[in-house]
């Protein structure tokens, strides 16, 4: 679905390759999370994807990149709407400016596409109960409060139905009941075979959620692999990204004999609890420490 | 006490109550989180410290004096506020500019102002881009160059609204270490956040605000003890907190420090950490 | 000041076409001005305004809109007009140095009388009238996506830089900004222009791409969430009012109906 072939991209301005040698194949139906230090390359990664970098920011590529395989560098974005999704960072700039109400501004999408009219209904209806949003239908998407109109960005992204969603930090102004509705959302596009590439922060949602981590540090691919490999591994801080307390917790009570050796370090809350009860229990065992 | 809030309400022109009712105080040097669900009302009040907001009804007193009286310009020399978005302040052509623009504001004499830009350029690990244009930084350095901005006016009581909102792990264990080293000279540190693991490892005190009320205001780790099921609330508790809880732990677990302190005596001891008999 | 309807709100007039309420109010607009007998603006104003906005049911919205803006209106021109009429006139008063002249009293009264047509006409189209509607409706009729997209933007655009200055201005109080008098005020500039301005360009950028990847400016034929029901019935009446417009503006240049 997403591939790219030694990828490289340099900005007009850039001195040095935002992006360097980035060898990335994402298959259909895969929840892939990318994350990284601030300028590692993330907002550029998604730009490509998406088809926004470089047709609108200019700048020179070498190696390939594809989407649902068309070359990216050869599509603009006006190409793969509809194919691929992108939820951009602050939601205000997102909204058309031109439609009065929620609903409406949901719609934008799909009347630029000539959605048919009961399509584009059950579409936003959809999408409207999906994330919670029924209720401020009418509202002015101006009158939004920060965290509804990152709801209404991601709205406004899904109802387009995209074989490729691709969100950066979609979740920053949402509080946990908000990013938990973001995040039942994602897993059913998955469920339905959509490619969702997440750029985010938080990661305990992500060890629990995605099929696949991607650490990008200074526009390399630095490690690539299933959370619970990516996010255990010792370089993590060094890449600027916030290990799990989890991981931290148990890789300092290894040195305590409070977590056994040879058990892998864990991501999530179940795997911490299950090994810190064995260490416990093997303590307890063998007459305390 | 630094701050009395007293039977603060809030309604917006529209109708819309932000704040429904809230009364609060907040002593010298207290470390303080603002928690609650989007919309509960955490922005409104935080406007209310500097005077941007009026009170519908209920005093906001600061320093003993009330804040409607005071004016946002006396109330800056008190309250330094940091603003969620660091793009709706920055427009100096140089950092060091745009970190002096508040001291000179507030008529501080040259010597004073250039030991205050250097040092709130140095805790906020800014002191290369001195000269840098702040447009041409990173959304993680913007923000710290607003926080910088208000901490060059040496307010006694600092406000960060979602201080760590889009920053990055290196920025955040920055922040952390400066919340420290501002606690230790006795500044009053506000901050509205939904970031619990962020709020348990540098915060005492936790005011929980939910529908314009004040639904909670205590210690963190009793806090941490009463907080309801995480699925049904909007808040996740701490990863510390949850851990204990799965081991069976009743003394609520805050930082990380105190896991690990926990799990030793509970592996020493063979008994399950509880909270000591009152 | 919000006065578009609310989704509850319903009536045979709320249900005409957008555009067929767009020409009732230049209909009466263009004939209130047209035809030059001082009562006719009141008389359009009771037989054909008055009734649509009974039949709308917003009587109880458009009185107090309609008066707020026009009271204001109609006293400037009376008094304009009432003291400083060019032409000789007959003197009915004398305030100091001040003549009230009758001629300029009737002009007054019968360019407020054609002004509260004018806002009636307008008030009833936005009251009864989603602005979505109405911009989908000039959309259908064959107007370019890209000129309705800037009319509808423009709408809202003073709204939202409002907000975000407002912000500004809080953002650099906080900071001691001071910004009452007049020195303070051009103090204050700079501090409010730079973010105000690189904001907007952030937004624009980001608002390109956003419109790009939503699909806007693509070559296909759009589609619309808002209906826009259309009769015949409605047709043949706007094509009657373009007449009546049309007469009113004659009768004007061959001087009858004086």
């Amino acid at each position: 679905m997403i591939e790219f072939r030694d990828f490289s991209l340099t900005y007009p301005t850039g001195s040095r390759p935002a992006l360097r040698e980035i060898d990335l194949v994402v298959p259909r139906g895969q929840f892939c999370a990318v994350v990284g230090a601030e300028g590692a390359g993330k907002t550029t990664l998604a730009g490509v994807i998406s088809g926004v970098v470089p047709h609108m920011t200019g700048g020179a590529s070498k190696g390939s990149a594809r989407v649902c395989g068309r070359l990216l560098t050869e599509t603009p974005p006006s190409e793969l709407v509809g194919e691929v999704g992108l939820v951009m960072q602050n939601p205000f700039s997102q909204l058309s400016g031109a439609r009065f109400s929620l609903r409406e501004e949901l719609a934008f999408g799909l009347e630029n596409l000539g959605v048919g009219r009961a399509e584009m209904i059950r579409r936003v209806e959809r999408v409207m109960a999906d994330l919670r949003l029924t209720a401020l239908a009418d509202l002015s998407p101006y009158e939004l409060s920060g965290g509804q109109q990152q709801l209404l960005a991601i709205g406004s992204a899904l109802v387009m139905r995209p074989a490729v969603m691709v969100l950066d930090e979609p979740t920053s102004q949402l509080d946990a009941v908000g990013t938990g509705v973001v995040f039942d959302a994602l897993e059913t596009l998955r469920a339905q075979g959509v490619t969702v590439v997440l750029f985010e922060h938080r990661m305990e949602r992500l060890a629990r959620c995605v099929d696949r981590v991607l650490v990008l540090d200074e526009g390399r691919t630095a490690a690539d692999g299933p959370p619970a490999d990516v996010l255990t591994d010792p370089r993590l801080a060094d890449w600027g990204v916030a290990p799990l307390r989890y991981t931290t917790a148990a890789r300092r009570a290894v040195g305590r004999g409070l977590w056994e050796e040879d058990r892998p370090l864990p991501v999530t809350l179940e795997a911490a609890a299950d090994g810190f009860a064995a260490a416990l229990k093997s303590a307890r065992t063998t007459g305390g420490l | 006490m630094v701050l009395r809030i007293d039977s603060l309400v809030h309604r917006y022109p529209n109708g819309t109550t932000a704040l429904a009712n809230v009364s609060l105080t907040v002593e010298a040097g207290e470390r303080v989180a603002v928690v609650g669900p989007n919309g509960a009302g955490k922005s409104t009040l935080a406007r209310h410290l500097i005077g941007i907001a009026r009170p519908t009804s209920g005093t906001v007193e600061v320093n003993g004096r009330d804040a409607a009286e005071l004016g946002i310009a006396d109330l800056a020399r008190s309250v330094g506020f940091v603003f969620q978005n660091p793009d709706n302040q920055l427009h100096a052509a140089t950092v060091a500019r745009e970190v002096g623009f508040g001291p000179r504001n507030l008529g501080f004499s040259a010597d004073r102002r250039t030991a205050l830009t250097e040092w709130a350029l140095r805790v906020t690990g800014l002191t290369g881009e001195t000269d840098s244009h702040p447009r041409h930084l990173s959304f993680s350095e913007r923000k710290r160059v607003a926080l910088a901005s208000v901490l060059a006016m040496d307010t006694p009581i600092i406000v960060l609204d979602e201080p760590t909102t889009g920053q990055d792990h290196r920025s955040v264990a920055l922040l952390e270490e400066l919340l420290g080293d501002l606690h230790k000279r006795g500044k009053t540190i506000i901050a509205i956040t939904h970031d619990t693991d962020f709020c348990a490892e540098n915060f005492d005190r936790v005011v929980v605000l939910a529908e314009g009320y004040v639904r909670w205001d205590g210690p963190v780790e009793r806090w941490l003890e009463g907080a309801e099921d995480p699925s049904e609330s909007a808040f996740e508790q701490p990863q510390m907190t949850r851990l204990g809880q799965r081991l069976g732990w009743r003394t609520p677990v805050v930082t990380l420090d105190s896991f690990l302190d926990q799990l030793t005596d509970h592996a020493e001891t063979g008994v399950c950490p509880r909270r000591p008999a009152p | 000041m919000d006065i578009s309807p609310r989704s509850a709100d319903d009536s045979p007039v709320h249900r005409l076409n957008p555009l067929t309420k767009l020409v009732f109010a230049v209909t009466v607009t263009v004939s209130a001005f047209a035809l030059t007998m001082t009562w006719w603006p009141l008389l359009l104003f009771c037989t054909a305004v008055l009734p649509m906005v009974i039949a709308s049911g917003t009587l109880r919205k458009f009185f107090p809109v309609l008066l707020a803006l026009w009271v204001p209106i109609a006293l400037t021109v009376y008094l304009i007009q009432g003291f400083f009429y060019p032409e000789t006139s007959r003197v009915v008063a004398e305030i100091g140095p001040l003549e009230l002249k009758y001629e300029g009293l009737v002009f007054a009264t019968q360019t407020a009388l054609r002004i509260m047509v004018l806002m009636g006409g307008f008030f009833l189209l936005l009251l009864t009238t989603h602005p979505g509607a109405l911009m989908s409706a000039m959309t259908q009729r064959g107007m370019s996506p890209k000129t309705v997209y800037v009319v509808s933007a423009a709408l809202q655009i003073a709204p939202a830089l409002a907000g975000r200055a407002q912000g500004i201005l809080h953002a650099q109080q906080a900071r001691g900004l001071p910004v009452k008098g007049l020195r303070g005020r051009i103090r204050a500039l700079v501090p409010m222009a730079g973010p105000l301005i690189l904001g907007a360009l952030t937004d624009v950028g980001d608002r390109a791409v956003a419109m790009e990847t939503r699909g806007f400016g693509t070559s296909r034929r759009p589609t619309f969430l808002t209906e826009v029901s259309d009769t015949s019935a409605q047709r043949v009446a706007r094509t009657v009012m373009g007449l009546c417009a049309l007469t009113a503006v004659v009768a004007n240049v061959l001087g009858v109906l004086r």
